[in-house]
């Protein structure tokens, strides 16, 4: 070893700490400096620096930062905490809100929606109220443009146009040989037949459309007998 | 509570009226606690940090005002983002002492070398007044005078060589922990600690009027 390779290595020879200095280094630098005066001499001297330099260490080694420090700290831990409490408050509290809202929101529509829903399935079931100007037709047991439309599709489902018995007197044609009456005295009974069945209650039909099914409304007394009949409406 | 000694309290002082967290507890669940609010866990972790973080701080500036301040904004760091360490990554000790280590190259920076540090009222030399074993005045003055000149000297280092010979020399680190803490290969750390300790024998030879035997330029 020579003296640029022990200045290089030579003082970590008292090193207590792992400074990566193997035993054979570790050797020579020893061997080195035992021959060589002037590295014998550094080696010497950084002993006696090192020495005030662990004088230094141990007269640092127990101090802290002041409790100041650590009151300023907390202090502004609390502040930070204290703010950041108030703002997730705030912020649940905002969304509390919202929900809120958008459920009343959500409930509210919810409403009108059954609400519409409603007045739509009522409006398409509701019966259509006879026309009084149309008694006299009926009672010629000529069909009106609604009954008509039934009397012209017969075989249609009847769910394109309802037909909905009135529970009242109107339109009623009397039967041959029926006395007119309350109708609370019998009951209105929906039947369907052929149009050719109308003749056997003793009403004129037509011979041509005599096959046809049509449905009528029959006012049937308390004796079991129908008294009158009315062609429906159709909706 | 230990004393104050010339203003640098000593390590672990305790304020009044303080909640224990056990000392068992991990750094990362402490920052985790901490970070939910928890002051207990984040005054535990200061306390257990403080201090080197002091020392370093202390030994690099030689200021105890600026060695507060950085430990004060090493820990205002933590308590802003706490979620930016990384437990994965390494020990919080060495997360906070890269943070404690760019504020003091900040501070290193800004000053003018010329300015002597401890020209400030609670300068490190005072720190280091509260020596034992002290024989007579003489004597106690001599060695405050010896310890002055290597505190000036290794304030006097720049500071790269002066980081090496505090971690290395004063914190007595092994080559490879200081390489880790200041995040350079060990043959760096090697390097920059040879160059700090042939200008700090340069400065004390010369300051003791010993002919220099250490090739400083090197």
């Amino acid at each position: 070893m020579n003296c640029e390779q022990f200045e290089a290595i030579g003082l970590d020879v008292d090193r207590e700490s792992a400074s990566g200095i193997d035993i054979n280094e570790h050797a020579a630098a020893i061997e080195h400096a035992n021959t060589c005066a002037r590295c014998a001499a550094l080696q010497e001297s950084w002993r006696e620096a090192r020495v005030e330099l662990r004088a230094l260490r141990d007269a640092t080694s127990d101090v802290g930062a002041p409790l100041r420090v650590e009151m300023r700290l907390r202090q502004e831990f609390f502040a930070r905490n204290r703010a950041l409490k108030f703002r997730r408050f705030a912020l649940a509290s905002a969304w509390l809100l919202a929900s809120a809202a958008m459920l009343l929101i959500g409930m509210n529509w919810w409403n009108w929606h059954i609400d519409n829903e409603n007045l739509s399935l009522v409006g398409d079931k509701a019966p259509v109220k006879a026309n009084p100007n149309d008694t006299a037709s009926a009672t010629n047991v000529t069909p009106n443009p609604a009954v008509a439309a039934v009397d012209n599709y017969p075989n249609e489902p009847a769910n394109e146009s309802t037909l909905i018995a009135a529970n009242d007197a109107e339109d009623f044609t009397l039967l041959p040989g029926s006395m007119a009456q309350e109708i609370g005295d019998g009951s209105v009974v929906r039947v369907r037949m052929q149009r050719g069945a109308l003749g056997d209650l003793g009403l004129p039909v037509n011979e041509e459309r005599a096959n046809e099914w049509i449905q009528v409304d029959l006012f049937v007394g308390q004796d079991g007998q129908p008294q009158a009949v009315r062609l429906p409406q159709a909706q | 509570m230990k004393e104050e000694r010339f203003g640098l309290p000593t390590q672990g002082t305790v304020a009044p009226g303080d909640k224990r967290i056990s000392e068992d507890i991990r750094d990362d669940v402490l920052l985790r606690q901490a970070a939910k609010g928890d002051e207990d866990a984040f005054t535990t972790l200061y306390r257990r940090h403080q201090a080197a973080i002091y020392r370093f701080a202390l030994r690099m500036t030689g200021n105890a005002w600026a060695s507060e301040e950085i430990v004060q904004d090493v820990f205002m760091t933590l308590m802003r983002e706490p979620k930016k360490y990384d437990p994965e990554r390494g020990a919080l000790a060495a997360y906070l002492y890269g943070i404690a280590r760019n504020r003091v190259m900040k501070h290193l920076e800004r000053l003018p070398r010329e300015v002597r540090l401890d020209d400030q009222n609670e300068s490190a030399v005072h720190a280091v007044a509260g020596l034992t074993n002290v024989v007579t005045p003489m004597h106690w003055a001599e060695r405050q005078e010896r310890m002055e000149q290597v505190r000036a000297a290794v304030l006097d280092l720049p500071s790269e060589f002066r980081e090496a010979v505090v971690l290395c020399e004063l914190e007595e680190l092994s080559y490879e922990e200081a390489s880790q803490r200041i995040g350079c290969p060990i043959g760096t750390i090697r390097s920059r600690l040879h160059r700090g300790r042939a200008l700090l024998l340069a400065k004390l030879e010369m300051l003791r009027d010993v002919p220099r035997r250490f090739s400083a330029a090197r």
